[in-house]
């Protein structure tokens, strides 16, 4: 699948300088919970960042079909226009149950 | 023998009512009080992903007070002032007639006086003038301006407290007011919820956060659903709740009515993680232990549950389950409701509000619906939740309150006679 090399480089550094690793070890297959340890909040706040890197709105529907690097970048770079691949998606998506994991 | 505490006042400030009975016949009959936010002038709501709340309508404290109390503090402390009000009044107190050292104050507030805040950082960032900052800001904005103007207001002189605990504040505030009257250092004490922070950062913060409910925009009725299969996250809401907690014998001497008794409480963390609870439910199940133990009750004994509830995916499957462990086979024979479910979620209000709904259900028994409850989620779907109101004859409820930052509370209340 073609991606942008920028829009990937920049998801990955967002992603390296949030778990203090050299983003060249991050692969676009790495799971976000299960392969790099990021919780519900910790992906709230990488979709945080990439919002303020990318000046965009990822509305709360969306998070449900991004659980690996490659899906963000391709949804990112679906956002962006760059290109018309569809996100892929290891399994087929279930109709979109809601993700609120807070207490409060 | 440790001294018995009774509830003997009511008062309430919420988005379905001003005053107890406005309050108690809304919820009965399932009335939300979600609206629409229609603008945080001059900010249009279009940037925000979350566009409803349960809001105090039409609230002037002049309307509500006698004295000039309320002018100067924050709206959380003012929905305290008037909650405090009421319930003094109900309880029959006359603090001419009272030891004023043994009457102490105890509040839990999450957010405190965000409207004065957010609007005076603002104005000092604009116009780079620190010396225009107004001079009431520091006490405004303290959290414990609401505890403190309480007792200005009404010359309670004992123990002046803050409890700040998130969205279990006054969950706590229940609980060390308890503790208070036990351990003999007041005989009376005007214990309150209040928050009121539907304001353009905290709401932005909290939608940041994506904590909140999205996708019933347009229907804002519709938005909290507690243990439905459509909840998406919580509803902000604001407001106050106040109980006079009086030690029994103070009571009696004063032949007042009493509501219900306080009988037990417990505080715990689950050390866990600042905004997500453990999904295995252990913590919570193990508070709601440890406060019968203190109430000097077993799980059997529970006839009635105010669920913490907040209608987040996760927080009612968690509580959900953690009832399931402590209740067992019983857990679906427990009558349970959602107060948020009405009101939204009052944040540091919570567990006053949700208290005052407990009392009311021992001393009525009658038990508010949890709106909403459409369609059952199997994760989290409890045989004592209904759509409507139940009528049943409760001995003994228990309050649930959870907050961020990992901490649990719960408070066991017990029938006036039991």
């Amino acid at each position: 699948m073609a991606t942008d090399p920028t829009t990937s480089l920049k998801i990955r550094t967002a992603l390296g300088q949030y778990l203090k690793r050299d983003p060249a070890t991050i692969l676009m297959t790495h799971h976000l919970r299960d392969d790099l340890g990021l919780d519900s909040m910790a992906v709230i706040e990488l979709l945080y960042r990439i919002e303020e890197a990318f000046d965009l709105q990822i509305p709360d529907q969306d998070l449900e079909g991004l659980a690996n690097v490659g899906q963000v970048v391709s949804y990112v770079e679906k956002r962006l226009g760059k290109t018309a691949s569809p996100v892929p998606t290891k399994k087929p998506t279930k109709p979109s149950k809601p993700k609120s994991r807070k207490k409060s | 023998m440790r001294a018995r505490v009774v509830v003997t006042g009511l008062g309430v400030v919420s988005p379905i009512g001003i005053g107890v009975s406005e309050f108690w016949k809304a919820a009965l009959s399932g009335q939300s009080g979600i609206s629409a936010i229609t603008s945080f002038a001059p900010f249009p709501m279009d940037g925000y992903r979350s566009k409803v709340a349960g809001q105090v309508r039409d609230f002037a404290v002049e309307q509500f007070l006698d004295s000039a109390h309320g002018e100067r503090v924050d709206r959380y402390a003012q929905f305290a002032l008037v909650a405090a009000k009421e319930a003094l009044t109900d309880s029959g107190i006359q603090m001419a007639k009272e030891n004023p050292h043994r009457v102490a104050v105890i509040v839990g507030a999450g957010m405190g006086g965000m409207v004065m805040g957010e609007r005076e950082i603002t104005q000092l960032y604009e116009r780079q003038k620190p010396n225009r900052v107004h001079p009431n800001f520091i006490p405004v904005i303290t959290l414990n301006s609401a505890s403190g103007i309480i007792a200005i207001a009404y010359g309670a002189k004992g123990p002046n407290l803050t409890i700040s605990t998130a969205c279990s504040s006054s969950a706590h505030a229940l609980g060390q007011a308890l503790h208070c009257i036990r351990e003999g250092r007041a005989d009376v004490v005007i214990t309150v919820g209040a928050d009121a922070s539907i304001t353009p950062l905290v709401f932005a913060g909290f939608c940041s956060l994506r904590a909140l409910s999205t996708k019933f925009n347009e229907q804002p009725e519709k938005a909290s659903r507690p243990f439905d299969r459509l909840r998406d996250g919580f509803v902000m809401g604001e407001g106050a709740g106040t109980l006079i907690l009086e030690s029994a014998a103070h009571a009696k001497k004063r032949k007042a009515r009493v509501y219900a008794e306080i009988a037990g409480y417990a505080a715990t963390s689950e050390a866990y993680h600042m905004v997500i609870p453990r999904e295995d439910g252990v913590e919570v199940a193990n508070t709601m232990k440890l406060a019968l133990a203190d109430a000097g009750l077993t799980p059997g004994q529970v006839d009635y549950i105010n669920a913490h509830a907040t209608s987040t995916t996760i927080g009612d499957a968690v509580e959900a389950k953690a009832i399931r462990q402590l209740f067992k086979s019983r857990a679906d024979k427990i009558a349970i409701n959602a107060t948020k479910s009405l009101i939204g979620h009052t944040l540091g209000a919570a567990g006053a509000i949700g208290g005052i709904a407990s009392v009311l259900a021992l001393h009525t028994g009658q038990i508010h619906p949890t709106a909403n409850y459409d369609d059952p989620d199997p994760a989290c779907a409890l045989g004592g939740l209904s759509r409507s109101a139940q009528e049943r004859r409760i001995k003994v409820a228990l309050l649930n309150a959870f907050g961020f930052g990992s901490n649990n509370a719960a408070v066991v209340l017990k029938h006036a006679s039991a």
